[in-house]
Parts: C-alpha cells; structure tokens; sequence
C-alpha cells in the first residue's frame, strides 16, 4: 500500500472542518480539506452586493450556489436554478415546498404545492399513534467556504446538564456519550474560539434550569447589551409563572402540574462586545442573519484563516466528495469530483482520489450523511447500526409576532440578544417537549417579511400583514402618503417583535435522510449536475413534541397579555410545516439546527460514531458536526458541535501518534 | 413631487451635494418602465398642485379618497414604494397571500441602503449600520430628526 498523501483529509470547511484543520495544522499534521463549493471571497463586500439586490433577502441570498447573483446569467430574476444543473446545489428557504425540480432535498410536497387551486386546504392527518407524517424538513444549508455558519445567529448558549441525560433523568429519548464536566471544559475552549461575550454572573439565575459553570469561570467578552425589546419583555413578565403541562382545554394547568417562572436572560453571543482576534466590534447591523457586513460575529472563515496560517493546511475547493473507499475497518481514499463552469456555463468535472491516515466527514449533517450512504457503491458503509441518516431533527421554530402598546423599538441591533431560557428544563419533560423561546430584535421582518409587506400594504390599500386598518381603525384598508405615510407606518414598525420558540423535538428512527435512488431499478431518481443521487427526506412529528408547540403558543400569549401586547400571529393550512394538534393549527419554521444524522454513543448496535465523533465500524473515519448529537437539547447547537470538535482533534492527534 | 409623496425633506432625497445620486437613477429607471409619456402627466399633474400644502398633494396625486386608484396613481404609488423600499414595484400589481408583491428589482445597492422606510422606522438599513456598539439599548432619536418633512411646502 502507498503511503497516504496526508495525515488527515477532511471533507467540509465549515465549523468542525475548519476548527479540526486548524487544531492539527498546529500539532504539525499535514491536511487537506476537500470543500465542495466555492471558495471564501477575497471580500465580503461581494456576498454583501447579493444580499442588497436579492430580491427575497433569504438566509441563502447573499452566497452563490454557482448560480449567481440575481439577474446574473446562471440566475435569472424569478427563476429558481434546477439542482440537477448545480454541482453544489443545497436546500434553501425559497425552494422549500417545490417539487425536485427545485428543491435540492427530495421530500412530500406540502397540499398547497400539490393542490393549488383546492379552496379547502388539509393538513397531513394523524396516525394512530397521533404521530403527524409527511411534513416538510424545513431547515437549509449552504455548501461554500465556510458553510453555513456563515448566517448562524451567533447565538452561543451552553446546553443544559438535563439536556445530555433525558433518558435517564426523564424516561425519554437518549442520553449522550459524554459527561457535563468534560462538555464545561470543551465549551469554554469552544467560546474562547468564537469570541463569546456573555457574564456568567448574569447567567446565574438560570441555576433553576441547572445551568452552571466551573467556578471562577469568566467569558471571553463582556456580555451584549439588552435591545428595547428584550427589556420591555423583561420587565413585562416579572412575577409571571406557567404551568409544565395544560389541561385538556389549553386554556390552563393541568391538574397537579408544577408552575414555572418565566424570566428573560441576555444571551451569550458570539459577536463581539470589544475588538477581539483582530475583528471589529459589533455595530448592530440587524443582520447576523444572512450575513454580518462587519464580520463582528464569528463565521467559520475566521478559524480557516488561523488554520491555512499554520502551513500545514490546504484547502481543495469545488471539490465534491462521493465517495469513502473502505477495506475491512480502514477506510483508504476519498474520490471526489473537482468541478467548474467555462464561461459558457457548461459544467465540467474531473475524478480525483486522495488518501489520509485519518478521514474525517464534516460536510454537514445531510451531507455527511449522504456521502456515508453513497460510498460503497451506494450500498453505504459506517452503517452496521442502520442508523446513517436517521433521527434527523431540527429545533422546529414556532414564531408569533404582536404589536406593543407603545413603542419599543425594533429593527436595532443584533437580530436577538435574549430569551426565555427559565422553561428550558422541568418534569414536564416526561410528557412534552421542552424549548427555549428566543425575542427577535428584528420587527415582523422574518413573520411577515417586514418592512416590505406592511409599506405595501399602506400604499396600495392592501392587507396582507393584518394591520391595515390600523388597530383600532375599521372598515376598509387605507391608502396612505407624505406624512401620514410616515406617521403610520412608525406607529407599526417600532411597536412590532416577535418570538420564536425551539423544541428540543424527539429523535425518531423514521425522520431520515435517505439516497434518492429507486430501490428496484438501483437508478436514481433526482441527481445533481455532478449525477450523485439526491437526499430524500422523511420527516414527521409526534405527540411529544406537538405538545411542547401547544405549551409554546400558551406562554407567548401569556407574556404578550402580561405586557398589553396585540398577538398577530397567523398559522397557516396546507402549506410548507403547517399541522394541526389536538385541533389547533400551528406553523413551524427550520432553525437550521440539523441534528441526529449519525448519531454517537457507547453502543456500536444503536449508534453510529462514539464520544470522540469516531466511527465505530471504521477505524480511522470520524463523521462530526451536529449530526453526532443523539438529540437537539435546548441550546442553539453550534457551540456544542465545536465543542465536540475540539474532543476529535485531541483524539485524532493522540490517534496518530 | 417625490418629497410630497413620501413626506420627506427634498433635502433628503435631493441633496444639495448629491454623491449618491439616487433621484436621477430612480427617474431614469422609471422613465424606462412606464414610458416617458405616463411619467411627464404624472409631473404635470404633480406641477398644477405644487403650492399646495404637501399632504394634499399626496393625497391627490395618490388619490388617497378614491375607492380605487387610477394607472397615474398606480405609478405614484410605484414612486412611493421604489424611496421607500428601494425596488422597482410594477405599478398596480399588489401583493397577497400575507406578503407584499415581489418586486420586479431592487435598483441598486445604494438604493437599498438609502430605503426611506428605515428612517421611518427610526432606525437603520438592515445590514448597513451608522451606529455604533450597544445603541439598541437605548430609544434612538426623535422621528423629526431622521428626515420628515414636517413642514407644509410643497417641495420640489
């Protein structure tokens, strides 16, 4: 056998790629990085030039798919690229519903999607177990430079210590490999890396919720400053409490349940407070999501660069993985496609192979999934568990939106800067889901797409974001200008927030991610422009977690009485993540948080990578990034899965002496 | 005209010293959507009225009263919404199912970032921010000084 070109070939530059590359290159290992899209830009100012001409300013708007900016030839304004011409093609917000033809994740059109003229739209029916099947995945991803921690919010909570044992402590879904104490000592090497600013001081309260550090334990920063927003909120709820589980009505406690304070926390965020590892601080550009102008908050770019700074690492761009040679327990290369566009447009790709020591998949929870699945000839492999691609989940997000009595100011500063985070943990979790509910600094502008809607509404005479007439007004809706224009409209913008709330939903064994390929031809149904079979995704949710929304949607009106706030929440039928439970509707978003995929653990029957993300049936693989986490607990999970990315290092490091 | 139609200071729109240069771009990409013919009656219309008080001149050439407004309203309803928002509204199409009408093309980055609705909103372009760390936690300054024209001329 040939000595292998590298110590260690990693497939993905995203959060774990990048801070893995980076950790070696300073251990002095040689690495190689296989990153399937573009390269990082020479200047942010080009992504930032996409994000103010797209039209929708999407979480994808600003990075190209090869497709270009809007109105560019690859992309023509209107039209949504087929992900069968695109080498990279990825899952975005506005392809979320549509057929393959659009949408790169092959999964059951939504009933609006399928039936668009039917003036009664259905929501999916329960089984018999109350389980609600055939909903729509609905988080999206960037295949790039940096991936897609490029629009994570920076939001940089730490989970709590209930979250990693459900099963034991509440009979419920699974525990984790790991212990409290050795994710404390990861966590803080994880917030030294991202530059977190919080207080630990400030965090205190949240003891209730087992939230603690080590003692003396200090952030890297000063803590972000409460928005308008959050303290209006905050002050509004003080004294509030909710009970763990509703009555049958949902109109209150359920008999015998404990009560909860409800508290809002600053979060800790990884953005910064005072200039730090060279970046500026942050300026409150409204807009971590898609894109900091600034780069005041941490994106996996900044890692990269330290990890290309050590000259032990090399970055292969356009460099799409397909496959992961293994013989016996060794896995020996990784083939992949280097593509490019001539300047006609036609996409040409070039098989390559390259071999490691060490292998390590961090292409993100889909992808690595899905590259685990087509390796072998698409037969898969790491897989003796069966459990690659299963027990996808997402922190679904339910969003209501209200009007404040007066103004409180929004569309100022980062897109959230606190939350409810006192719900988080509580015996309720026997029974439903938990969540934390998170305050957005930004308007109606993610419910409603704001400020767009409601200005159109005021010039044309229209009513699509429900607030024209203005509350209080009646009869027809208006039509505005000159100042009355402007007085109207300030009326609205600076009295709108919202709240979003994530459910720590349980793992399911048939929530998957499977090859898009017809099992009796072994033909695949929708490719990319590279071939490769698609992801196919089945998605649904049970009971445990639909409870959690009820719970959700009863504190939101709770905290908007409590503060005289107008509730204008809308939840849709029919259409992309509607369901309807115990006879109310609800609507959630994706939060992005991509999570199960190959799930670690002690047991090599149940799960598909250990503690350290290394593979159990494959001895020199490790497959990282939230896809290891054997549930999506409560917090955001970027922190965790650098956490855990520090863990693989050391372990690759020790594993290659 | 633009200044009575969105009710902000021509000063605004218009400086004196204009590096950005975004009322002859929104003309001139106007111009090119409807026709010169449909915007020089709109100006007309705009020049019989113009000692008016700017409010009424709003409300007459956006025929504010009228049950529906005419094509000539529709297209100041497009030059409202192109200083607002930054983007190109085909006159008369409106928006539905809970969202505003998709805009035919935000005119240019500069156009984006000098968007009239977020002075409105006291605030600052989402992803452009002239402020610095920590003013959120604060009221911003009175909507009188991001702008508005709270006199009654008619502007230009």
């Amino acid at each position: 056998m040939s000595t292998p070109q590298y110590d260690v070939v990693i497939v993905g530059a995203g959060v774990s790629g990048n801070l893995i590359a980076k950790e070696l290159g300073l251990a002095g290992k040689k690495v190689l990085i296989l990153e399937a899209g573009l390269a990082v830009p020479d200047s942010r100012e080009e992504y930032m030039e996409n994000f103010y001409l797209a039209l929708a300013k999407t979480p994808e708007s600003p990075y190209p798919a090869l497709a270009g900016r809007q109105g560019s030839k690859f992309n023509p304004v209107g039209e949504l690229p087929d992900p069968a011409s695109l080498p990279t093609p990825r899952a975005t917000v506005l392809s979320l519903g549509k057929s393959p033809n659009i949408s790169y994740l092959v999964q059951q059109e939504p009933f609006t999607e399928l039936h668009p003229n039917d003036p009664n739209p259905q929501n999916p029916p329960a089984d018999k177990g109350g389980n609600v099947r055939g909903l729509q995945f609905s988080s999206t991803f960037e295949r790039n430079g940096g991936g897609t921690s490029w629009h994570w919010l920076g939001t940089s909570l730490r989970e709590l210590e209930n979250d990693i044992r459900m099963k034991t402590r509440y009979q419920h879904a699974e525990d984790w490999p790991v212990t409290y104490g050795e994710l404390q000592e990861l966590w803080a090497l994880a917030e030294k890396e991202i530059g977190v600013a919080a207080s630990t001081a400030q965090q205190e309260p949240l003891e209730v919720v087992g939230l603690v550090y080590p003692p003396g334990y200090q952030y890297p920063m000063q803590a972000i400053p409460m928005s308008m927003v959050d303290q209006a909120v905050s002050s509004a709820v003080a004294g509030l409490e909710v009970p763990g589980m509703l009555n049958e009505a949902g109109d209150g406690p359920a008999p015998g349940t404990q009560m909860y304070d409800v508290f809002v926390s600053a979060t800790p965020q990884g953005r910064n407070s005072e200039p730090y590892d060279d970046r500026r601080v942050c300026a409150g550009n409204t807009n971590c999501i898609p894109i900091c102008p600034i780069q005041a908050k941490w994106d996996p770019t900044v890692t990269l660069g330290k990890a290309l700074d050590t000259d032990r690492v090399t970055v292969s761009y356009q460099s799409v993985a397909y496959n992961v040679e293994v013989n016996g327990k060794n896995a020996t290369r990784v083939d992949y496609y280097e593509w490019s566009r001539d300047p006609n447009g036609n996409l040409t790709k070039v098989s390559k192979s390259v071999s490691g020591k060490i292998y390590v998949l961090a292409c993100h929870a889909i992808e690595n999934a899905k590259l685990l699945l087509l390796s072998n000839n698409w037969k898969g492999i790491a897989n003796s568990s069966d459990q690659v691609g299963r027990n996808l989940m997402d922190h679904p997000l339910y969003l209501t939106w209200a009007l404040a009595p007066q103004p409180i100011f929004g569309y100022r500063g980062p897109l959230a800067t606190s939350g409810i985070e006192s719900l988080r943990d509580g015996e309720f979790r026997k029974d439903r889901a938990s969540f934390r509910m998170e305050i957005g600094n930004e308007g109606w502008n993610f419910s409603k797409g704001d400020p767009y809607t409601t200005t159109m509404d005021f010039i044309q005479g229209t009513n699509n974001a429900n607030v024209n007439p203005p509350p209080g007004g009646s009869g027809q809706p208006v039509r505005l200008g000159g100042l009355n224009l402007v007085q109207q409209l300030n009326n609205i913008f600076t009295r709108q927030f919202r709240i979003g709330c994530m459910f720590d939903q349980s793992p399911l064994a048939e929530n998957r991610v499977a090859l898009d390929v017809d099992q009796a031809t072994g033909k695949p149904n929708n490719v990319d422009g590279l071939g490769l079979p698609r992801p196919k995704v089945e998605y649904g949710l049970d009971p445990y977690t639909m409870e959690g929304f009820r719970m959700a949607a009863y504190v939101c009106s709770k905290v908007y009485e409590r503060m005289g706030a107008t509730e204008f929440t809308v939840n849709g039928v029919g259409g992309t993540g509607d369901f309807t439970y115990k006879g109310k509707n609800y609507h959630y978003y994706g939060a992005g948080h991509v999570v199960g995929t190959h799930r670690m653990g002690d047991n090599s029957k149940t799960s598909v990578v250990d503690a350290s993300q290394r593979s159990h049936d494959v001895q020199n693989l490790w497959i990282v990034g939230s896809g290891s986490f054997p549930t999506v607990c409560t917090a955001n999970p970027t922190l965790t899965l650098m956490a855990l990315a520090f863990k693989s290092a050391r372990s690759i490091i020790a594993a290659l002496y | 005209m633009s200044a009575a139609l969105t009710g902000f200071q021509s000063s605004v729109l218009k400086p004196a010293l204009d590096p950005v240069g975004l009322a002859l771009e929104y003309y001139t990409f106007a111009v090119a959507q409807v026709g010169e013919p449909a915007m020089t009656s709109l100006l007309n219309a705009y020049r019989a009225i113009k000692t008016q008080p700017a409010q009424q001149i709003a409300d007459t050439l956006l025929e504010t009263s009228a049950s529906s407004p005419s094509s000539q309203a529709q297209l100041a309803q497009s030059v409202v919404a192109m200083w607002y928002l930054g983007s190109w509204y085909v006159p008369g199409v409106v928006g539905g199912g809970g969202f505003a009408p998709p805009p035919l093309q935000v005119i240019s980055a500069a156009a984006y970032t000098n968007g009239l609705v977020w002075r409105v909103m006291q605030s600052h372009p989402m992803g452009y921010s002239p402020f610095t760390f920590g003013y959120w936690s604060q009221a911003p300054a009175p909507l009188s000084s991001f702008g508005v024209n709270s006199g009654n001329g008619g502007g230009q």
